[in-house]
């Protein structure tokens, strides 16, 4: 059976290649507009409901859009919003740093031996299903009224993300390229450094991005029950105030903060760290 | 040039040295069974060297005292009726939101930020704002169950149908498939993992969600039992309670979806 032949549409008029390109890059504009009003109108709908939600619902209960605006503009302004904000940040950091320093050795035995994937797997799985409430509350019966507690409760939270992506970065190593190195006389060190590094970098990054949404939450929640400073510490004063414009308005530059350390800072990063490999940075 | 070199022993041979006690010390069970002694270890030995950690013994001691007074299945059934309804409605409505984003990117571009931001509110901010909206009842643990999850269905059912293979369908088009077998042979094995993944996922942040909206909502349930024992500083019953809704989200999660997720990808895993 021989293949039909495909013939070309005529086209309706001959533009030459420039032309082509002046409508190409018109109709990329045009798209790129579109998107963006598109993106303005979603912010603008969400407001709209919220704004819509505020006139209906009881008096008190849920302040409208400017209110809020307002109050997080006084939080800014009174000089609240440093102090409190850097208490949490370094004390997600420090969590961090404590579920890196045990997640990222674990998840190293979990990818390379399988005595230890047997070993671990069953506790990680559990520990990334606890639901946070329980993290938080034992970390307080643990540390009482201290800033040990959203410590502790961050590093639980993130570990086991920390160790199931490393483990799994380890075993997509590619393993003929282990053996040729292996072959070629090349040290366990530098195997490890220029093999299995380089690959397990992108699974970290993941790691990062996954459990920094969820570590945060945790710190907050952590501080809501029983912080000394912090953001979830003013979140819960506000509450017992039944203050709710306050109570939003401190989650509100919350999330303000967070979407920027995770678009600016470690989308970045990761722009910058795999720049070599333009493959893994493609798959977002 | 006529250097010797020493026999290198395949993997095989090495093992077959190693002694039977050996090689049965460290298989897999051996390995799980080892974890769990440890972790058992770890706890008698933080209950010791804590006195507010309670240890094995009085949290089975109350335990036992809370399936005796019959606290344990009126208050899970309160968290089942709210959480399965809050899970339901969010699926329903993640799986039709997400299916519009995957299919157009101009609702991708509308309902971004949407769910970027639902994403980023933490659980116990609905659970405050329900409380106050809804007072103490049904109503609010089972909003702040749906709004925790929705989120993660949209974006698990978007990616999924983004991941339709483009050239498939297109083959498949070209080629007069007609539409019963496309939809069955491509598009449902393609997202239906998709959305078992976001089940699982709203499964696990509606659990949350909802434990907490009882805990500030005091209107019985499983968080509000956990909490009267947090609030008298019994910890023995606060972790016996931890006991109970750890145990049941791991049956749920392990036995239902693991198996669940395994056979919807199974089309996918077994080239590997």
């Amino acid at each position: 059976m021989s293949n039909p032949v495909i013939e070309a549409p005529p086209t309706a008029a001959a533009v030459t290649w420039q032309e082509g390109e002046v409508l190409a890059r018109r109709a990329s504009a045009r798209h790129k507009r579109k998107r963006l009003a598109l993106l303005v109108a979603g912010w603008a709908a969400m407001l709209g409901i919220w704004q819509v939600a505020a006139y209906y619902l009881p008096f008190g209960t849920l302040p409208n859009p400017l209110e809020v605006g307002a109050e997080m503009w006084d939080i800014v302004a009174g000089g609240a919003l440093v102090s409190d904000l850097f208490a949490s940040i370094a004390k997600t950091a420090v969590g961090f740093a404590v579920a890196g320093a045990i997640g990222a050795p674990v998840g190293y035995l979990m990818g390379r031996y399988n005595y230890w994937k047997a070993f671990f797997h069953d506790g990680v799985t559990v520990a990334g299903t606890i639901p946070a409430l329980t993290y938080a509350v034992l970390s307080l019966i643990i540390f009482g009224l201290s800033d040990l507690g959203p410590v502790l409760a961050v590093a639980l939270v993130s570990t086991p993300y920390v160790a199931l992506n490393v483990a799994e970065g380890i075993r997509g190593v590619d393993q003929s390229l282990v053996k040729m190195s292996q072959a070629f006389g090349r040290s366990p060190r530098q195997i490890r450094r220029e093999v299995f590094v380089p690959t397990i970098v992108p699974y970290v990054f993941a790691a990062i991005r996954m459990s920094f949404a969820v570590a945060w939450k945790v710190e907050a929640l952590t501080e809501v029950f029983g912080g000394t400073n912090g953001v979830g510490f003013q979140i819960r004063n506000e509450y017992q105030l039944f203050n709710i414009t306050g109570v939003i308005a401190w989650m509100g530059l919350f999330i303000v903060f967070m979407l920027l350390v995770e678009r600016l800072v470690l989308r970045k990063l990761e722009q910058r760290v795999l720049a070599w490999r333009p493959d893994e940075r493609a798959v977002q | 040039m006529t250097q010797t070199v020493t026999r290198r022993r395949s993997a095989e041979e090495m093992a077959g040295d190693a002694p039977a006690w050996r090689g049965r010390l460290t298989s897999n069970p051996a390995a799980r069974s080892t974890f769990y002694v440890a972790a058992f270890l770890t706890w008698l030995l933080l209950a010791a060297l804590f006195e507010r950690i309670p240890g094995p013994a009085s949290v089975v001691d109350r335990l036992i005292e809370e399936f005796r007074r019959g606290e344990v299945f009126g208050n899970f059934a309160d968290t089942f009726y709210r959480f399965s309804i809050g899970v339901a409605l969010s699926v329903v409505a993640g799986i039709l939101i997400g299916v519009l984003i995957g299919l157009s990117p101009m609702a991708r571009a509308f309902l971004e930020s949407p769910v970027m931001v639902g994403l980023s509110i933490p659980a116990i901010m609905w659970a405050f704002l329900t409380v106050m909206w809804f007072g103490f009842g049904h109503m609010s643990p089972i909003v702040t169950t749906f709004l925790t999850a929705v989120p993660f269905v949209i974006l698990n059912v978007a990616q999924g149908v983004q991941g339709v293979s483009r050239d498939l369908r297109d083959m498949s088009s070209s080629y007069g498939i007609p539409l019963t077998r496309r939809v069955r042979d491509l598009v449902l094995p393609a997202v239906s993992g998709y959305v078992l993944a976001g089940v699982r996922f709203a499964v696990i942040m509606g659990w949350n969600g909802v434990l907490l909206a009882e805990w500030f909502g005091g209107s019985g349930g499983a968080g509000y039992r956990a909490r009267y024992w947090y609030d008298a500083n019994q910890f023995a019953g606060f972790a016996a309670w931890v006991v109970l809704f750890v145990g049941v989200i791991i049956v749920l999660d392990q036995l239902v979806f693991e198996k669940a997720s395994r056979r919807a990808f199974r089309w996918r895993d077994q080239t590997h």
